[in-house]
């Protein structure tokens, strides 16, 4: 735009390529939060404290044992599956059949609880973990970056969607998860134990956001403020995805990532914002189900 | 099905909007005569806690140093200075409601509360009141633009923000610098510092290529980076706080955007948060700031900028204050001078003891102009050299030499 030949295009190219991983990230995030909702029918507010959890956690064995982030995704993610699972089972389980509101209302109690441990225990700072390949691009035609930290966080989001997909389809634990989110009574019948299977679902939900998180402090920078923002970016993502889908999540992230970098490029910086819910708006006006999900009672009968 | 997703969507909204918080106890009380009471609303919970602790820890410092030195002289006797304070919730309605309650108990002077929202919050409630305030850190243009007469600041104007690394860059770069390049957080103080930063660039015969605003406290700034990278700018000028300032640096490594001189942005490097997260990248970046232990001028209470340094590091067990502990202490400081000067602690006498101000302090100078602003005191720019920051500019403060080009260019 500045004058120069095909400066424009290569603008453009370039918000799509970081648009495209950024929202691939965005999906990492808001895949356990899609998980939870199809199949549990809670909207899990505490969804972004879980993952800066994981960035916290990532964080600590960064300083302590200087483990590289990607590889922390590991035991952030079993770490978080462990608490994903006891609050379930001894907590939201006690309410999941209550009306929506109760169990929003409990998890965005949770969430309040667990940010303002976060600021006790690391404070309100802003933080970023180190890597070696910080700031290492690959170099595309016309001088378009491919940051080389957002291209292994976004392989690891297709990589991990990939392997949710194949768990719920493919194995006995992911059918019983899928059974119960359909027929919790005929489910019961087959002795399956729901409480159980809830606390699997919410504790892979879990895990699958400290992951997440190790990924966002690896090529971002968080604080225990952004608990709220990685929600609602689930919460979008989710929804313009669509539930009952696990590429869902990852769909809607790649459009939300889509949206806000190109409307940066088209419109003054400071509207991103407000495009990305435009564009959630109208998605839901001509498509209530989301891009991929099902309508709703459909939703709950096939992953 | 479709009105429930609505449904969901909408307590949603309203859940993430619900932000609660409690207003501080009551206390305080009027001056008798052995004490001088001055009331402080700060932001002791809330998004702007860590700074309005911050503020506090620089209060605290004024009131131990003032009474360790037998208290404050007025009129022949001493007083002990007391500073109550109420906690704000980072609320600019409550800050406002709290100067009505200290007003209420008869505590006329006050110290200010943090951030330029909450104070200007407050002066609106001061000026009807008759009371009188020192601001510590509320440095937007736009408080002193409404013709105040009780609010006076002790800390440079928010225009000088960026003005001063532009100065900087002009008196001290070499290679010449030609082309600067704009982004902004788009808060009203942010947008003043801009103002400000592009106007001293275009006085001074610089070119401004771009000037991009960006959402306050975003950690993506890639669409901003990627406009301005085709107009290959000298220097990138953040008016940011710390997330998108972090947030500029690295993200134009990944996107090979490499300003031939460098990057300079505002708050962001003087805090110890931003080489942390930013290890080796931060090397280069100039900041600018209020104070540092360097900082020229000195006074009775507290000495030089580095001897008001050791006694807040014997006062926090061994931690160096940031700008925010010295502003705090310096608008305590402002106060006590002009209630000695005064010799009164009458609201009106002691108002127009800080309207004809004209003191050297470990701060720099405090004087006021008409509007309250103090405009004498410039900012200091700091670059991080060898993962510290240190004084560039201007020469009566600096403890290095620029190094320039800041950034190598990325390959």
């Amino acid at each position: 735009m500045a004058g120069d030949e095909g400066g424009g295009v290569n603008q453009l190219a370039q918000a799509t390529v970081y648009g495209l991983l950024q929202g691939c990230l965005f999906g990492l995030v808001a895949v356990g939060f899609s998980l939870v909702w199809g199949v549990l029918n809670v909207v899990n507010l505490a969804h972004g404290a879980f993952v800066l959890g994981g960035a916290y956690l990532a964080w600590e064995l960064h300083d302590a044992f200087g483990l590289d982030p990607f590889v922390s995704m590991l035991p952030a993610a079993v770490v978080l599956f462990g608490l994903g699972y006891a609050i379930q089972r001894w907590l939201v389980n006690l309410v999941v059949n209550a009306p929506i509101f109760i169990t929003l209302l409990l998890t965005f109690g949770l969430q309040l609880l667990a940010v303002n441990t976060l600021i006790l225990l690391f404070t309100a700072n802003y933080r970023s973990i180190p890597t070696g390949y910080t700031g290492i691009s690959l170099v595309l035609a016309g001088d378009v970056r491919v940051p080389l930290g957002r291209l292994i966080a976004a392989a690891l989001a297709i990589g991990l969607t990939a392997a949710l997909v194949y768990l719920t389809r493919r194995t006995r634990t992911g059918l019983a998860i899928l059974a119960t989110g359909m027929d919790r009574g005929a489910a019961r019948l087959m002795s399956i134990k729901a409480a159980h299977v809830y606390a699997l679902t919410f504790g892979l939900a879990a895990a699958l956001a400290g992951a997440a998180g190790a990924a966002v402090g690896a090529v971002g920078t968080f604080s225990p403020a952004d608990a709220g923002r990685l929600t609602l970016f689930s919460f979008v993502a989710a929804v313009l995805g669509g539930l009952g889908n696990m590429w869902g999540a990852l769909l809607g992230g790649l459009v939300l990532g889509l949206v806000e970098s190109w409307g940066g490029q088209l419109l003054p910086g400071t509207l991103v914002n407000a495009v990305a819910f435009a564009a959630l708006v109208i998605v839901l006006a001509i498509r209530p189900q989301g891009l991929a999900g099902r309508a709703f009672y459909a939703s709950r009968l096939e992953a | 099905m479709r009105t429930r997703m609505f449904l969901t969507v909408g307590v949603v909204a309203v859940l993430s909007a619900a932000a609660c918080g409690s207003k501080g106890e009551a206390g305080g009380g009027a001056a008798d005569n052995g004490t001088l009471v001055i009331g402080a609303s700060l932001s002791l919970t809330g998004k702007l806690a860590r700074e309005g602790i911050l503020t506090r820890e620089g209060y605290d410092v004024c009131q131990s140093v003032v009474n360790d030195k037998g208290g404050v002289p007025v009129a022949g006797s001493r007083r002990q200075l007391v500073i109550r304070y109420q906690d704000d919730t980072s609320q600019p309605d409550t800050a406002g409601q709290l100067v009505d309650q200290f007003n209420d108990k008869g505590v006329k002077l006050l110290l200010g509360p943090y951030g330029s929202a909450t104070t200007e919050a407050a002066a609106a409630v001061v000026e009807r009141n008759g009371q009188v305030m020192a601001d510590s850190s509320g440095a937007d243009d736009a408080i002193f633009a409404k013709g105040y007469r009780q609010t006076f600041a002790v800390l440079s104007p928010a225009t000088e923000y960026a003005a001063s690394m532009v100065q900087a860059i002009v008196d001290l770069a070499d290679p010449k610098v030609r082309t600067v390049a704009f982004i902004s957080a788009d808060d009203g103080f942010s947008k003043t510092v801009t103002r400000g930063g592009i106007a001293k660039a275009e006085q001074l015969g610089l070119t401004v290529v771009g000037e991009e605003y960006v959402p306050n406290g975003t950690t993506d700034v890639s669409g901003a980076l990627t406009k301005i990278k085709p107009r290959r700018p000298d220097v990138i000028i953040g008016s940011v706080h710390l997330a998108e300032g972090i947030a500029i640096v690295k993200q134009a490594k990944e996107l090979g955007v490499a300003p031939s001189g460098g990057f300079a942005e505002t708050v962001a490097p003087p805090t110890p948060d931003f080489t942390q997260a930013l290890g080796a990248t931060a090397e280069g970046v100039l900041g600018s700031t209020q104070w540092t232990p360097t900082t020229a001028g000195s006074d009775k209470w507290f000495g030089f900028a580095g001897d008001y340094a050791n006694t807040f590091a014997a006062k926090f067990n061994g931690r160096q204050p940031e700008y925010h502990g010295a502003e705090a202490t310096a608008a305590c400081l402002a106060l006590v001078l002009a209630v000695e000067k005064a010799g009164s602690t009458d609201p009106v006498k002691v108002r127009g003891a800080l309207a004809g101000l004209d003191e050297q302090t470990f701060f720099g100078p405090l004087k006021f102009d008409s509007s309250g602003q103090n405009r004498t005191k410039a900012m200091q720019v700091v670059q991080i050299q060898g993962g510290k920051p240190v004084c560039v500019w201007p020469a009566n403060a600096s403890e290095a030499a620029l190094r320039w080009p800041a950034t190598k260019a990325a390959a």
